[in-house]
Order: C-alpha cells, then structure tokens, then sequence
C-alpha cells in the first residue's frame, strides 16, 4: 500500500475559494491590489498552474538541495580558491551579491501579495510556494556574500546597498518596486515571474554560471545554478495569469510585458552587459553581451510573446539599436563614477580587449574609442585626477540611469541625445524615447525625483563629491576603483597624448 | 578622491549590525534588515511619487499604524527559523505524516469509522480547508506589510504551515471519500463552510479578519485572537472527541500539526512582547485590538461546539468547547502581558 497519487486529492487543495456573505469581494481584493480590470471576476476561475506540486514534495526536494547547496559551500571554505580568483570576476560578484540578495527578498514580498490578492486559491498556494523559494534565494545568496567581508569590505554591500541612496539602488528600486512590490498582482505576476523571470534572470544566472566556473569560482557557480532549479517552478504563475489576461484585455497585456521588457532590459544593460563585456577575462569570454542578449533573451521573448498573440514592443528598434551602445556608454559611466560603487570596475580596453569589441560591435571604436583614449592618455601621464568625477551625470527620470546613450545623426556623428517633456511647469529629461514614453503612461506612480533632483533641491549637503559620497552611503573602505590602471593602459604608453588638454578643461562635461 | 587608505581591521559581519562585540547567528545574518521598504531615512515606502497609491496603503497601515516600535530590527523570532531550518524540520514533520497515512491506510481504517465520527469528519474537519486558506491569505498579508524581515520571515513559515494544514486536510478529504462515497465528504464542504450555520461565526471572522488592514490589527486579529482560539477546537479539542470515538488516525495527524501552531504562538507572544517593550503604549493597542476580536473568536468557537457537540457519538457540549477554547487564549494571552504587569508592578513598587 503506498500513498494516494497527487492527481487524485490536489483539487481539494486548489478549491479553496468561496463566496463572500459578511464582506463585499470588491473589499478582500480591492482593485489596486488585484487588478481584475476589464476581466471579468469569474474568469480567474480556469487559472491553473502548468506546474503542480505539493507541500511534502516541495519540503522534501528543497531539504535536499539546501543540503547539496551548502556542502559544496563547507567542502570549498577552507580553500584558497578565493584570493585567486581575478579582481574582475570578483567585481561581478560583488555587484551580483549588492544587487542582488535584497531584490530576492522584493521578490519575497511581491509572491507574498499574490498570496494575499491573487484572484484564485491555485494561484495564491503557487505563490506560497513562491515567496518560500524567494527567501530561499534571498537567505542564500546573503550568507554566502557574508562569508567575504572579512576578505574585502566592498562584500558588506550584499546587505547594505538598497538602504543606501547610491545611484544604482535607487534605479534598482525605482524598477523592482514598481514591478515586484507594489504592483497589482494581475501586473506583478507578469512581470515578475514572466518577464523578469524566464527572461531576464537567464541572462544573470545561466551567464554568470558559466563565467564562475570559467574563472575558477565553483562556490559562486553551485549557489546560482541551485537558485536557478527553483525559478521553473514559480515562474509558472506569469503564464496562466497572462493566458487570461491576453484573452479579456490583450491591450493591458502588450503594455504590461512592454513595459517590464523595457525596465529590465535597462537594468541589465547597466549591470550585466559590463560584467561580460569588460570584467570577465578576455579569455573566459564566451558569448559578448549582444550575443547573450540576443540568443537567450531576445529569440524566447520573440516566441512567446508569439504564443500569446502579442506583437513585438512599439521600442523594438530603439531597443535593438541599444544593444549596441546602452552597456558602452553605461560602462564608461560606472567606471568615471567607480568612486560610488561598492566594487573595483575595470576598464577592460587594453588592445586585445578592444579588439575584442570592435570585432563584436563594428562601431565600437567610433563611439567609444576616442573618449577611452583621453583616459588612457591622462593615466599615462600620471593624472588619474583628470579621470575622476568632479560633477554627477543627467539622470534619466524613468530609469534613473544616467543619460548616456549615444545615437546616431543623419549625418553620421554619434551624439547623446536629450528626450524631454515638460509636465506641471517642469521639465523632466529622458534617456531615451521609450523611457520617456513609459514615464507619461505612469507618471503618477513614477512621477519622482531622481538623485539629481534631489541634489538641485539642496537635500544633499554639503553639495560637493564628497558630501554626495556621504549621502549614497559610500565609505572610503568601499569605493570603487580601478583594480590595475596598468593593465589596460600600458599598452599604449609613449605614444602621443592628443586627448590631454580636452580631458583637463572638459573632464567633467561626460 | 583617490588613494584613500584602506583600513586595516577586517569586518567580522555586516555593517548593518553595528559595532557588536557578539558574532551575529547565521539566523540574524539572513534574516536582518532585508526589506529595503523599511530603509532608514526614507522619504517613503516605495522609490515612487510619495502620493502613489503603494505608498500611501502603506503610510496608512503600516508606518501610522498604531502599533509602534522604536526599531523593529530588534525583534527576534525565540525559534530562529530560517529557510533552511524550516525545509529540514518540516521535511522530517512530513516524513512521520506520511508514515502514519501509510500505516492507517493499510489497516484500512477509515472503513472502521463510527457513523458518527464520519459525520464529524465531514462536517468540521474536511471543510475547514476554506478557513485555513483564509487564514494562510491574512498570514501572506502580515508578512507582505510587517516592518521588518524578522516578522514577515516568521509570518512567511506561517504562511506555508497553513498550506501544509490545507494538504493535509485535502488528502485526507479523499481517503474519506474513497472509504465513505456516500457521506458527502468530497463534495459538500463548500456547501457545509457557506451553509451551515455552525460555521458562519467562524466564516464571518475569517471574512472579517481579511479585511483588517492595518498590519498590527491583522496579527492581533488572526495571530492572538482568531487562531489560538478556533485552533483549541479545530486541534486540540477535536483530536480528544476523535479519539474518544475511536479516530486514532486524527487524533495523530492533527496532534503533528500542533507543532506549526504552537511555533507560530511562540513567535506572535513574543511579538507582542517585544511591542510592550518597546512602548508601553502598545497596551492599550493591543488590548482594544484582542476586545475588538474576542467577541467574534468566541462566536467561532461556539458555533464549532455545535458540531462537536451534535455529530459524534461521544460529543462534547458546545459550551463546554467554547469555555475550552476561552480559556486556551487567556491562558495565552497571560503570558503576553505577564512581563508588562510584572514591569507596571516593579515601577510602581519602585
């Protein structure tokens, strides 16, 4: 005699909903958190999960890779694999740890309120489900980032970042809150565990394995594939929400994929797309980001959004043509203002390295290569001053990143170009035609002040660099610099500096 | 801005636990300050306009709740769960469940049932399934609103013990059909939970509590009234009626699930000690909060006294349940507000 099979009892788990006598069902799920809209209530009732599991299946299998996760952790702890690994990869790490952990627990938070608010009981226990496997990944990937700060401070930012008023967290949260935290749960379960899931996260985490392992960090590479095996299953609540969705209200559905797409392709343009392409050792590289992007991201989108009946985004060709120069110009950005960040970005433009890039991006040393060229320049002759920050870049209002995407003229140059809009007797500017389109559709959630808002408003004090390091949280033992200004610029040294002079007068005009 | 010299003395642990002589636990390392809503200095919950409708749900019920604390990050759940004790310690939980399932299951008991034990199991156990998913709704609803990960990580496990309780309830929900077809059971629970008039009390609290919106009113609602209330009967007072009819096998499987609710008593009382620590003020709070809410765990209790009372063999009085499950929650309750009597009475004393 064994036990009953699955199929044979989980209906009773799934039925679970009932109708309200003592209280209106426009109270238990008030609009704004659950976002029936134009669907009609009733038809949440055919909802069902592709994915079923139940309570003792789940503890059992995930007792079993807790187990794995964390023996790979103590077999590696006494090893000096660490202090070995390059300053790059370590950077990538750093980044991932600060970036990451606490948008885990956002992602608590957001399967918490589906829990709550979803429209049906199946969906409610799959995000029971859920926010366990978030805190899973929100516990793990804290405490294998705490095991460095004794190594190397810059790792006590896998829990600070987010409560800090640093650039990237503030765009950070500026995204997640508005698609993890607070959204609707109709809105939330697309764009949580649909589009940033079996999306975006593929690119972090299939990509960022493979680097690991590549350079040599098996401990990162164990903790990030065991996260991965848990996404199938909660992901699976973004298909069955926008099955239903597409069918009563196809237009919220474009809008919502797009404009997730959207913000998440922005964020990873700033974080993932320098990791690959300038952090990761030339010789680890196996896809550039573009090709990642392209083969992981942009193929499956494509098809599903195929699957469901939905048209490719209106920014497709903006988004397209950014593949080429969001990450170069955002990679210049993070290492001109490597004092605000809480890990040693390389520059990663020796000449085998731009080789590299203008081999992967034909217009590479077009638009970027002048502009490196008045750093190397300024490193060579040993005014690394010139290459520091005096001033803070535009912020876009939208992503908050700052506004450093260079396009392309009629006539040929490369410029960096201004959207703006003026609304209430402001004007806000944009980086680009799609944020600032998606900012009007939502102004009056997105409607905020940007950093650098905040610094003309006089809320930073003093307003100098050194009182906006303060403000973002940045201590002297965790900003960033160059690991190894030799490594990229001794190839150049003695030849003529002819990015000198601009580079003193102009220096912070980027 | 360059050449900053680089201190010396390595960290031992995050910055955010301040200058600490004790090393944190792994327990306070993966639990501390991760709810970036709840950031010092913020000008509001969610990077967004601060008149954002998130932003002002959560200005309104949990930032000007009246339940206040000076620093909520001290908070300390006494069983320090974290993930991967939770997974372990419920694996293990489900391992003996299925062991019991297992061994009744060939014995075939369930065919030995009394007429009357039948008719308890399916008028009160299999469709209380609808009141632990409401229950598991208002316990996601605290985790998602509570101001710090220490408390949304212990309503979190809460969260998923009730679902535990919901498949453990389905499961057997289908043994009992299989072994009794023509009982109802399997198909009239919803009926039963919209229907009967035993279990409107407890309908109307749960319907109620999901509308409780205020994060420190939802805990005090669901986690120190509703539930150590409805679970003395739905527990512990129905595993002794089934046992006295003969139903070893609930008597077993609900006395397991004992565990998850005593654990989620554990953290709530400390909880709300932690609260009356913090501010005294929290008194008055909590208490016209738990007055607010008795009266409707009582009307719970009693119409599931009925049901107690009426459907098996060897009942129990429905007063004599509710009288049992009264007492449960001031006995718990006692404890709550014990240290701050024992404060208030040191004060004036001193």
């Amino acid at each position: 005699m064994t036990l009953l099979k699955r199929e044979e009892w989980q209906h009773f788990v799934r039925d679970v909903d009932w109708t309200f006598r003592y209280v209106d069902d426009e109270a238990v799920f008030p609009e704004w958190h659950s976002g029936t809209g134009k669907v009609p209530r009733e038809a949440w009732l055919s909802w069902e999960e592709n994915y079923k599991v139940t309570y003792p299946e789940y503890v059992a299998t995930q007792r079993e890779k807790e187990a794995s996760a964390y023996a790979v952790k103590a077999a590696l702890q006494r090893s000096t694999a660490f202090d070995n690994l390059d300053e790059g990869w370590k950077s990538s790490t750093k980044m991932h740890f600060g970036g990451v952990a606490l948008v885990e627990y956002a992602a608590v938070l957001g399967e918490l309120k589906m829990a709550r608010f979803g429209l049906n009981g199946a969906w409610r226990n799959m995000a029971t489900f859920g926010q366990l496997d978030e805190l899973r990944h929100a516990q793990i990937t804290t405490f294998f980032g705490h095991e460095f700060v004794g190594k190397d401070p810059q790792y006590d930012w896998t829990q600070k970042t987010f409560h800090t008023n640093d650039w990237v967290p503030i765009a950070l949260r500026n995204l997640f809150d508005n698609m993890m935290i607070s959204p609707n749960v109709v809105d939330l379960a697309i764009e949580l565990p649909f589009t940033f899931e079996t999306g975006f996260t593929n690119l972090q985490f299939v990509a960022l394995s493979a680097d690991a392992l590549e350079s040599g960090d098996v401990n990162f590479a164990n903790m990030i594939s065991s996260i991965q095996t848990d996404e199938a299953r909660h992901s699976q609540q973004g298909g069955p929400t926008m099955e239903i969705l597409v069918e009563h209200d196809p237009v919220r559905a474009q809008w919502v994929i797009d404009r997730s797409f959207w913000g998440s392709a922005r964020a990873f343009a700033a974080l993932t797309g320098p990791a690959m392409d300038y952090y990761t050792p030339l010789e680890h590289r196996k896809q550039s980001y573009r090709e990642f992007m392209e083969e992981w991201i942009i193929d499956q989108f494509i098809h599903t959004i195929e699957d469901y009946g939905l048209k490719k985004p209106w920014f497709w060709d903006e988004f397209m043509r950014g593949l080429d120069t969001w990450h170069h110009g955002l990679h210049m950005g993070l290492w001109y203002w490597r004092p605000t960040l809480w890990w040693r970005p390389k520059a990663g433009v020796s000449k085998d390295e731009r080789e590299w890039l203008q081999e992967k991006y034909p217009n590479w040393e077009k638009v970027y290569g002048g502009k490196w060229d008045t750093m190397i320049d300024n490193i060579n002759a040993n005014n690394v001053e010139a290459t520091l920050p005096e001033t803070l870049p535009w912020l876009c209002s939208m992503c908050h990143l700052p506004a450093c995407n260079a396009t392309q003229s009629r006539d040929g140059t490369w410029r960096v170009r201004d959207w703006s809009l003026s609304y209430g007797g402001k004007t806000y500017h944009f980086c680009t035609n799609a944020c600032r389109q998606i900012w009007w559709k939502d102004r009056d959630n997105v409607n905020h002040e940007t950093l650098i808002d905040r610094f003309l408003a006089g809320q930073i004090q003093p307003m100098d660099v050194g009182g906006i390091l303060n403000y973002m949280g940045m201590t002297p033992d965790v900003m960033g610099d160059d690991p190894d200004y030799a490594a990229w610029t001794k190839d150049y040294t003695g030849r003529p500096a002819t990015g000198l002079a601009l580079s003193t007068a102009k220096g912070d005009q980027s | 801005m360059t050449g900053q010299p680089r201190k010396a003395r390595p960290r031992r642990t995050f910055s955010a636990f301040g200058d600490v002589r004790r090393m944190p636990s792994e327990y306070e390392i993966v639990t501390h300050g991760q709810n970036w809503t709840m950031r010092a200095n913020r000008p509001s919950a969610f990077e967004h306009n601060p008149s954002s409708p998130p932003n002002l749900w959560f200005l309104t019920y949990r930032e000007n709740s009246p339940l206040k604390a000076e620093d909520w990050e001290q908070f300390r759940d006494p069983d320090s769960m974290t993930y991967k004790t939770y997974v372990n310690l419920q694996a293990e939980a489900e391992t003996k469940t299925a062991g019991v399932l297992e061994e009744f299951a060939e014995a075939n008991a369930d065919s030995a049932l009394t007429p009357g034990q039948v008719a308890l199991l399916g008028s009160m156990f299999t469709p209380s399934r609808y009141l632990l998913h409401g229950c598991q709704q208002v316990e996601a609803y605290i985790g998602y609103m509570a101001p710090t990960s220490y408390v949304t990580n212990a309503a979190s496990f809460a969260t998923a013990d009730y679902l535990r309780r919901v498949t453990l309830t389905a499961y057997r929900t289908r043994e009992l059909q299989l072994a009794h077809p023509d009982s109802g059971i399997g198909t009239a629970e919803r009926g039963i939970w919209e229907n009967d008039e035993a279990w409107q009390p407890a309908r109307q609290a749960i319907e109620k509590a999901l509308i409780a919106y205020d994060w420190g009113e939802a805990f005090t609602a669901l986690n120190l009234v509703l539930a150590p209330t409805i679970d003395d009967v739905l527990v512990r007072q129905f595993t002794e009626v089934s046992r006295d009819n003969g139903d070893q096998l609930s008597w077993l499987l609900l006395s397991f699930l004992q565990a998850d609710n005593d654990r989620r008593n554990r953290w709530s009382a400390a909880l709300a000690g932690f609260c009356l620590q913090q501010k005294p003020e929290n008194a008055d709070v909590l208490r016209r909060w738990i007055a607010r809410w008795t009266p409707v765990a009582d009307a719970a209790a009693h119409g599931l006294g009925r049901l107690l009372e009426t459907r098996p063999e060897h009942g129990r009085a429905a007063d004599e349940v509710a009288a049992g499950a009264k007492a449960a929650r001031e006995a718990f309750h006692a404890r709550l507000f014990e240290g701050l009597e024992a404060a208030g009475e040191g004060k004036r004393a001193g």
